[in-house]
């Protein structure tokens, strides 16, 4: 290998941003979950500290092995190490993350699998940008009828602008929005299954189904409790996450 | 009492501990580990002036609790919610037992509760009725997520709790406290998970579940089921020091709890030693929700609505009758020792 093929220390963190904290739905990078970081040569070794011990192993576990394959996706990295510091199943994970074992393996009382865990957080994460997403329609002065009636193909992303355009009556005329809100959506809709086809609807409800324009109101109550939850989580932990680094320093 | 806005305000706070997390106590690191935790999320939310050292907060006095809640938190009573975890700490972290003695002294101050955990089986089910004979408990404090042996947790709908949530039926323990709320190792949806109160709630409604920390981090799941339940509450302790802390966050959680769950089914909690009553009670009385958050969720949290939340649900509850509590606070051990008379004594005056 050549000597130049070493990552920088910016490649590795635009990487590590990509990573969020499942529940929060905040990158680990702007969480400060990131303690340390080595790159020698081709080799990356990064310490993760978490906002609490009792950190959900299962939370901890999606964190790090997204970590350590998002910097092995670099073709400058031959090998991403993972160092969960300071967690009650720190050794578990530390040993299952970085000899590639399967989360049932390290953790046999798990109930369910770790694929389930990590599609009931996607889909709260969704439902809570879903929310930013359809009030950002409806400040535009889109109607109920025509939130719930929009697919994938119905909303153009402007190229450097931080606008998009959504076309309404059969593309007859578009509406200025606020592109991060759906783009936001658009992310998580796609992670989720929800959005695949140019001809998918946009938004569903908590339960995936279509929304009926009466229901409208009511889906955004029950998805600005969902975006509470997982804001008012986000408090928490990033309450805790500054008492320990206090500690710690 | 804590007066606000020309009227009288008594606060029941439904959830305190007298714990014990000295060294010489705890048996695994999980016991240190945890003793750790609740100092973070003290350190997290209380104002520095007011911050106990960790030394302070793994074992305090007796006479300090006594002081704290009711000298100068504001607290006219408080409801004791032990926490065994028997297999982090030698002697439990907060036994029922432990209480009893504070309870007795102090008679008319504090609501004792229990605790059961299925698991224990039929000595467990003695052990409950041994709690009611001996202090005439009416609810129980559950840790769905306590360690014990192998296991990591137990449900609350599983068969073996439903036998003993019969039995408490029966012995008129009505007060279902469950903790379900910050982390302790939960593994996926685990211990803490809430939907298990669901079918509890259903299956007993002649018992009232009191979902402790409203569920965080899963409180959008309680806030769907204590809508369906009307036997359904819950306990705000940790969202309520965010009022200091975090206003806004609070305005929003108590908006969503106010419109979802309802004014008559929450209840003040100050989790004592985590957070002193204090400055707590005093921030949430203070707290209003914003203009938006008023027009967003189309409600206030207003003196009427903070009186039910501080003290009046627990009430009905306990079926403490506020008035004639009052005129016994008047002149008992605590008003004597503190010089708090008058503020009772206003009750009968007129």
């Amino acid at each position: 290998m050549a000597a130049t093929a070493q990552p920088t220390a910016d490649d590795v963190r635009a990487r590590l941003a990509a990573v969020d904290d499942p529940e929060l739905d905040e990158s680990i990078v702007d969480l400060e979950y990131v303690h340390d970081l080595t790159i020698d040569g081709s080799e990356v070794l990064v310490t993760l500290v978490l906002p609490t011990a009792w950190c959900s192993p299962a939370f901890a576990w999606m964190m790090a092995t997204g970590a350590r394959d998002e910097l092995e996706a670099l073709p400058t990295v031959t090998t991403a190490t993972i160092t969960l510091d300071d967690h009650m199943h720190a050794t578990e994970i530390n040993r299952g993350v970085n000899e590639r074992l399967a989360f049932e393996t390290v953790f046999e009382d798990a109930e369910d699998d770790i694929e389930a865990v990590r599609r009931t957080l996607a889909e709260k994460a969704r439902v809570s940008r879903q929310y930013r997403a359809v009030d950002a329609l409806l400040d535009a002065g889109l109607d109920a009828d025509q939130v719930v009636a929009l697919t994938r193909a119905d909303v153009d992303f402007e190229d450097e602008t931080d606008e998009a355009l959504v076309y309404l009556a059969d593309d007859a005329f578009a509406v200025c929005v606020p592109a991060d809100p759906l783009a936001d959506h658009l992310e998580k809709a796609a992670e989720t299954g929800l959005v695949r086809e140019p001809t998918d609807r946009l938004f569903a409800t908590v339960e995936a189904d279509p929304i009926a324009a009466d229901d409208l109101a009511h889906e955004q109550r029950r998805a600005r409790l969902t975006g509470a939850t997982i804001s008012g989580q986000g408090t928490i932990c990033e309450g805790l996450d500054r008492a320990r680094k206090l500690k710690r320093d | 009492m804590y007066r606000h806005e020309g009227a009288d305000v008594f606060v029941i706070d439904a959830h305190v501990h007298h714990w014990d997390a000295s060294t010489e106590n705890i048996i695994h690191e999980g016991g240190e580990q945890f003793i750790q935790c609740f100092h973070d999320y003290h350190t997290a939310f209380t104002p520095a002036e007011r911050q106990w050292s960790i030394d302070e907060y793994r074992k305090y006095s007796a006479e300090r609790m006594v002081e704290d809640l009711f000298r100068d938190g504001h607290d006219d009573m408080a409801v004791f919610q032990p926490t065994y975890l028997g297999e982090f700490y030698e002697n439990g972290f907060n036994t029922i037992e432990d209480n009893a003695g504070l309870a007795e002294t102090y008679e008319g101050r504090f609501v004792l509760n229990g605790r059961f955990d299925p698991r224990e089986g039929e000595a467990g089910l003695e052990e409950l009725e041994r709690q009611k004979d001996e202090h005439d408990i009416t609810g129980v404090k559950l840790y769905t997520a306590e360690w014990r042996g192998d296991s990591k947790g137990w449900r609350l709908d599983s068969e073996d709790s439903f036998e003993y949530l019969e039995k408490c039926a029966e012995l008129g323990i009505t007060n279902i406290h469950a903790h379900k709320g910050p982390t302790i190792r939960p593994l996926n949806r685990d211990a803490f998970d809430v939907r298990d109160v669901d079918d509890a709630a259903t299956s007993f409604p002649e018992l009232n579940f009191i979902v402790e920390h409203v569920g965080f981090p899963r409180f959008d799941d309680f806030a769907h089921i204590a809508t369906q339940e009307t036997n359904v509450y819950g306990g705000l302790a940790v969202v309520a020091p965010m009022a200091l802390a975090r206003p806004r966050k609070f305005g929003e959680i108590m908006g969503e709890l106010l419109y979802w769950v309802g004014e008559d089914n929450l209840l003040f909690g100050s989790d004592y030693a985590l957070w002193e009553p204090e400055w707590v009670v005093e921030a949430v009385m203070e707290a209003e929700l914003t203009e938006d958050q008023r027009d967003e969720y189309g409600l206030e949290f207003d003196l009427e609505t903070k009186q039910k939340v501080m003290g009046e649900n627990a009430a009905e509850l306990y079926d403490i009758d506020i008035e004639e509590q009052k005129k016994k606070l008047a002149d008992d051990a605590i008003s004597a020792e503190f010089d708090l008379g008058d503020q009772y004594g206003g009750a009968t005056a007129d």
